[in-house]
């Protein structure tokens, strides 16, 4: 049987709100812990050993599952210097990696950008859900924002598909105008053009698309539906990105925590499942990363902003361990009561843009930083 | 037939608000062109809808805790000004001092920035930079909180003079210093509480606490200065009188209005209007609103050259839009929903990317937000039971030859209103063809949603998808 | 701070301040509350408005005046049985059931929360009635309710100008009201109230007034009028009434509550004075770095001229009311101001 060697994809779940560490990977073995964390903790005989001393949330059973078969990589006190608190601006700064500066580009805009410089597929890099978030924002760079890939593409709205067709084929008409114009009208035609070829050719992937695997009804479970949907329609989609959340929990942290991982884990385990029935669990990898963690100690409901975290890299050809320290609970440790990270989160991205996508990452990531070997080679 | 003088007014009105329906205009075209110029740029009351009733149903926009509902509360008064001059000009001033609500947090006191720049906007420059020294939004956005006499941070004095006055080239680092050692002392009332809370993006325990100014007169440098040539002990203000006597300054805010007002592109008669407009920037005292009265009475804009020669921002898409079919007059459940189409389209109102603001013009335009854009537009104004969507086929109607149109009528029927708007022959040829689809259409006793209605709906829809909807 | 007139027949003791926002979905604390109903057993029942990127929060919480968070209930946003939209007010009948108006629904919601013996923590939900019309009994943006010695509802009706009276079930009995500036003419009414002659009081929003009708809404009396001064009101949004038929408005459009003599005669206003909250104390806890800022820092601050208005300056001033929308009272004397800008309701005891 032949297969075809196919260019590896990455696909990146973001966990909007601040994702908190200590109740993802939990030292469950550690007093400190429980002492820190009087009311917002994960009792001991709840928890899901990883080890002696680590353990998952109960709500992440698909993702213990995948460690078990060495698919997962931990990436323990993950984060930056000077940590920022501030859900947008810390957010900016793992979309653009830059922490010191106000970044504008965004390291998978730029990365796209390096994987088709001339802007020939526009469906490189696609986004779920509406509004590009800035990593993948890049000047010049086309990404399509799919926020229902039912209805994609040009006037979702008219409910007629005989007039909608009819109407899409004017607009083609009107966007496919005689070149050597004004530069904006020739912009906005082959802009039009491109924005029709990208939403043909995305309406045809749930329609070729066959699997057994049943998505949950989450947003996000149906956000990564629509990913494997486009991933397996071999459109060159190399960056697929999507978010969930909201992980900013302040107040009844653990009901909502719970909830909310049992929607990751359980649509990660449904993505791979997907990939492997169709044999496709080598070529994605799946990033799953979050803006900060949380403090230390509770306030008695939730959790508040913290400082450095934890990222999981999971796939077919991912290294599974743990990467990275866990950060210590001591005083002396803290900074400010957050936990102190260890690693910069650009050398993450580095191992991605290098051994992943083969792509240069220096440019990409401002600077060089030492990476984890998280891939097989 | 489109008359000059409709198509002149319709291009004012584009510019110095978000266009106009057929009945704006006509209101205009009754004072004339002189006339409505003068009455833009002086807004009065602007009548738009009232706060009370806003906060009454729209609790996040009473709190204006978060970005979408803050977005959301200046959407409404862009949708039911009657003075949108006012508000154009306080989206010019937002895009040129971009603040941004990242590193704030505070949607209320970015809300009180963009009400100083309705208040003052028109005004002399120098009093807004006075204004916008002591705006405590702009104070913690360019760490003039972190500014002490013991320890200067230059990041404001930078910025004020090299985006929002001169430029690079027209002083040297030394006047960096000193301008940065004059606004010392300038920061906010609990600087450093509000400091904590903006990083941590604080709303405990009660909510945001808004800001206000505060001079700490025993932080300030008093000590002399030089800047630009001149000695003192400058304190803000004398640093903003000496920036504004410039003439980079005043070929800097020429350049800007101009490219917001005029045109995305300056051409030689461009150019020309620009020094004109930098002439009556020292002749009138620095005063705003004679330097657009300049542009808007220059031959260069109400030339052909200025028609369309700009590409509309998200914000004047949406908001055109949204007025042209007379939607959301009311407080509107979901209406923050309708204002994050901004933000997809990559316009967010009160969150400008960076401190250069957004890359404006053709840089707008890339697929995702192409189709954001066409998407919005085109469901807006293809919704037959929007007021002013009736209100165009009522005109059509009366328009038409004992009540029918041919398609070439009914399409051209729908450029004039949507407009008047220019379109080339093939854009023309599309429109008419598409049109006859169903031949002649018959609009004697049409009724609420009928097919005769739902035929101009869809024809006004494929203009709103038009390249040359996109342009201003 | 409160100010009283010398002549003043009423004094208002700050008592506590309770809450703290809670932005997610769930757990202690408040999400833009827009009302709330005093049990006689004690429990505090807070109907959370919320915004709408949290619309899925919407609920009522339960707390009493211990501190204590003692559950929730509520299915969020939607049209289905227990949601709501644009929820405004809630009333407890004699029979512990709790009835909760939806100006986007056009309904009231019920629910019993009688519960067990132990002091439920929660409630059963029982129905909803109302649908959106002009005639007898429908309702156009039901918002402020109150109820009789009767057990009979009365809702106001905003968008039709009117009071409605509906048995407990939501069977019509009677309405009155008509657009207006007049006696017994309503301009987006809001609030409501019944004294213990089971007379009834409207706060009457757009007219800055409010009127006294009888159980059958015969006019008997109109309070106040525009304006910022001691017996004017600004939008005022919520009514009560206590035992000795003083009358407590809350005046939300100048951010303080007014309190009125039996016969209309301006008594005090208060502007509010919240300290630290202990679930606020909790937080404070666990972050104290910003505990130390807040210490030294003057948090009723003089504000430039531009921000001299109730609005901008509770916006400012933490401790001030920020959004007073409802007044309610228990048996035992005390006013409950719920803000909704602030998450939390300051408690007073009247001596």
């Amino acid at each position: 049987m032949t297969t075809t060697k196919r260019e590896k994809s990455l696909i990146v779940i973001q966990l909007s709100g601040g994702n908190d560490y200590l109740n993802t990977v939990i030292p469950y073995s550690e007093g400190k812990y429980y002492d820190y964390r009087s009311t917002v903790n994960i009792p001991q005989n709840k928890v899901i050993p990883i080890d002696d001393h680590y353990g998952f949330n109960p709500s992440m059973g698909p993702v213990k599952s995948l460690w078990d078969e060495g698919k997962v990589a931990i990436i323990n006190g993950i984060g930056y210097q000077n940590p920022n608190r501030s859900h947008f601006r810390s957010m900016d700064i793992w979309h653009t990696a830059e922490p010191d500066s106000i970044g504008k580009e965004g390291w998978l805009g730029r990365a796209i950008r390096d994987i088709d410089p001339q802007g020939e597929n526009v469906l490189t890099g696609i986004n779920f859900g509406r509004g590009l978030p800035r990593a993948l924002a890049c000047p010049g760079v086309s990404v399509a924002s799919v926020g229902d890939l039912d209805t994609y593409g040009l006037f979702p709205d008219v409910q007629d598909e005989e007039l909608r067709m009819f109407t899409l084929e004017a607009f083609s008409k009107m966007y496919g105008g005689a070149a050597g114009r004004d530069p904006v009208m020739e912009l906005l035609g082959q802009t039009g053009q491109d924005a029709l070829q990208g939403a043909d050719i995305l309406r045809t992937a749930p329609a070729m698309y066959s699997s057994s695997v049943e998505y949950a009804p989450d947003s996000l479970a149906q956000n990564v539906k629509s990913i494997s949907q486009v991933f397996h329609a071999n459109v060159g989609a190399r960056v697929l990105y999507t978010q969930h959340g909201p992980f900013d929990t302040h107040a009844g942290e653990l009901i909502s925590h719970a909830k909310l991982w049992d929607e990751v884990a359980g649509s990660v385990g449904c993505l791979m499942d997907d990939l492997k029935e169709h044999g496709t669990e080598n070529d994605a990898s799946i990033l799953i990363f979050s803006e900060f963690g949380r403090r230390i100690q509770d306030n008695g409901s939730g959790s508040d902003h913290g400082s450095g975290g934890v990222a999981f890299m999971i796939g077919g050809a991912v290294n599974g361990g743990t990467y990275g320290e866990y950060p210590s609970l001591a005083e002396a440790e803290q900074i400010e009561g957050d936990l102190r990270s260890n690693n910069d989160f650009r050398s993450v991205y580095t191992g991605i843009l290098e051994d992943w996508l083969g792509l240069d990452a220096a440019p990409i990531v401002n600077g060089q930083f030492e990476k984890f070997d998280l891939f097989k080679s | 037939m489109i008359s000059n003088d409709t198509a002149l007014m319709a291009h004012l009105l584009r510019r110095a608000g978000f266009g106009a329906n057929r009945d704006e205009l006509e209101s205009y075209l009754e004072i004339g062109y002189d006339g409505a110029v003068e009455a833009l740029l002086n807004p009065s009351d602007p009548g738009n809808m009232p706060d009370d009733l806003i906060r009454r149903y729209h609790v996040d926009q009473s709190e204006l805790r978060d970005l979408p509902g803050s977005s959301a509360y200046w959407m409404y008064r862009m949708i039911s000004t009657s003075c949108p001059m006012e508000e154009k000009i306080a989206l010019f001033w937002h895009g040129l001092f971009a603040t941004g609500y990242s590193k704030l947090n505070q949607a209320r006191s970015q809300l009180n920035q963009v009400e100083m720049f309705r208040r003052s906007g028109l005004g002399s420059f120098e009093d807004l930079l006075v204004e916008l020294s002591k705006d405590p939004a702009m104070i913690v956005w360019l760490d003039n909180n972190e500014n002490h006499g013991a320890s200067i941070n230059e990041n404001y004095g930078r910025e004020l003079l090299e985006l929002f006055s001169m430029g690079i080239g027209n002083y040297s680092e030394d006047d960096i210093k000193g301008c940065a050692r004059a606004f010392t002392g300038w920061t906010l009332g609990n600087a450093e509480y509000m400091s904590v809370r903006a990083a941590k993006d604080s709303i405990w325990p009660y909510g945001r606490i808004a800001w206000h100014f505060d001079y700490r007169e025993e932080d300030h440098d008093d000590g002399e200065k030089t800047f630009l040539g001149e000695t003192g002990r400058f304190n803000g203000e004398d640093i903003i009188a000496i920036i504004v006597k410039q003439e980079a300054t005043a070929r800097f805010v020429a350049t800007r209005l101009f490219q917001f007002f005029a045109a995305d592109e300056i051409t030689e008669a461009g150019e020309k209007t620009i020094e004109a407009m930098m002439a009556t920037y020292f002749s009138s005292g620095y005063q705003i609103r004679d330097m657009l009265r300049t542009l808007f009475h220059s031959d260069y804009f109400k030339s052909e050259e200025a028609r369309f020669a700009r590409v509309k921002g998200p914000v004047e898409m949406v908001v055109g839009a949204i007025r042209m079919a007379g939607n959301y007059q009311d407080p509107y459940l979901g209406i923050e929903g309708v204002a994050n189409t901004m933000f997809y389209m990559g316009q967010g109102l009160l969150r400008p990317p960076t401190v250069e603001g957004w890359h404006e013009g053709a840089e707008w335009i890339d697929s995702g937000a192409l189709v954001e854009r066409v998407n919005f537009v085109a469901k807006e104004l293809s919704n037959v039971s929007s007021p002013g969507v009736r209100s165009i086929i009522e005109r059509l109607e009366a328009g038409a030859d004992q009540g029918v149109l041919q398609p070439s009528e009914l399409a051209d029927g729908c450029l004039d209103l949507l407009g008047p708007i220019q379109v080339s022959e093939e854009t023309r040829s599309v429109l008419v063809e598409y049109a006859s689809r169903h031949g002649d259409l018959d609009l004697n006793g049409h009724q609420p949603g009928d097919q005769a209605e739902q035929r101009v709906g869809d024809i006004l829809r494929l203009v709103a998808a038009t390249r040359e909807y996109q342009l201003a | 701070m409160s100010t009283q007139t010398k002549s003043s027949e009423i004094v208002l003791d700050y008592v506590k301040t309770i809450g703290i926002v809670n932005n997610g979905y769930n757990g202690r604390g408040f999400a833009n509350p827009y009302d709330i109903a005093v049990g006689g057993d004690g429990r505090i029942f807070v109907l959370n408005r919320c915004d709408p990127l949290r619309a899925s929060a919407i609920r009522v919480g339960i707390c009493n005046l211990e501190d204590e968070y003692l559950g929730e209930f509520g299915r969020g946003f939607g049209a289905g049985d227990e949601q709501f939209a644009w929820p405004v007010a809630m009333v407890l009948d004699s029979r512990y059931r709790l009835h909760i108006t939806d100006e986007h629904n056009h309904r009231v919601t019920t629910y019993d929360t009688s519960g067990d013996a132990s002091g439920n923590a929660s409630a059963k939900y029982l129905s909803h009635w109302g649908k959106p019309g002009t005639g007898d009994g429908e309702l156009n943006g039901p918002a402020g309710i109150a109820v009789d010695s009767s057990d009979n509802l009365f809702v106001v009706d905003q968008h039709n100008s009117r009071v409605q009276k509906f048995t407990s079930d939501g069977k019509f009995i009677a309405n009155w009201g008509s657009f207006g500036g007049g006696d017994g003419q309503f301009n987006l009414p809001w609030g409501a109230a019944v004294d213990k002659d089971d007379n009834v009081y409207i706060a009457d929003w757009r007219n800055n007034r409010i009127q006294k009708f009888t159980n059958d809404g015969e006019f008997l009396a109109a309070f106040g009028n525009s304006g910022e001064g001691e017996g004017q009101f600004q939008r005022p949004t919520s009514v009560a009434v206590d035992p000795e038929g003083f009358i407590y408005v809350a005046d939300w459009g100048n951010e303080r509550v007014q309190v009125l003599g039996p016969d209309g005669s301006f008594q005090m206003i208060l502007r509010g004075e919240a300290t630290v909250s202990k679930w606020a104390e909790a937080y404070f806890d666990s972050n104290p770095e910003e505990k130390a800022e807040r210490d030294i820092s003057n948090l009723k601050p003089e504000l430039p001229a531009h921000l001299n208005t109730p609005y901008h300056i509770s916006s400012q001033t933490e401790p001030y009311f920020w959004g007073p929308v409802s007044v309610s009272l228990d048996r035992e004397g005390r006013l409950y101001v719920a803000e909704t800008n602030r998450h939390r309701f300051q408690v007073y005891q009247k001596r």
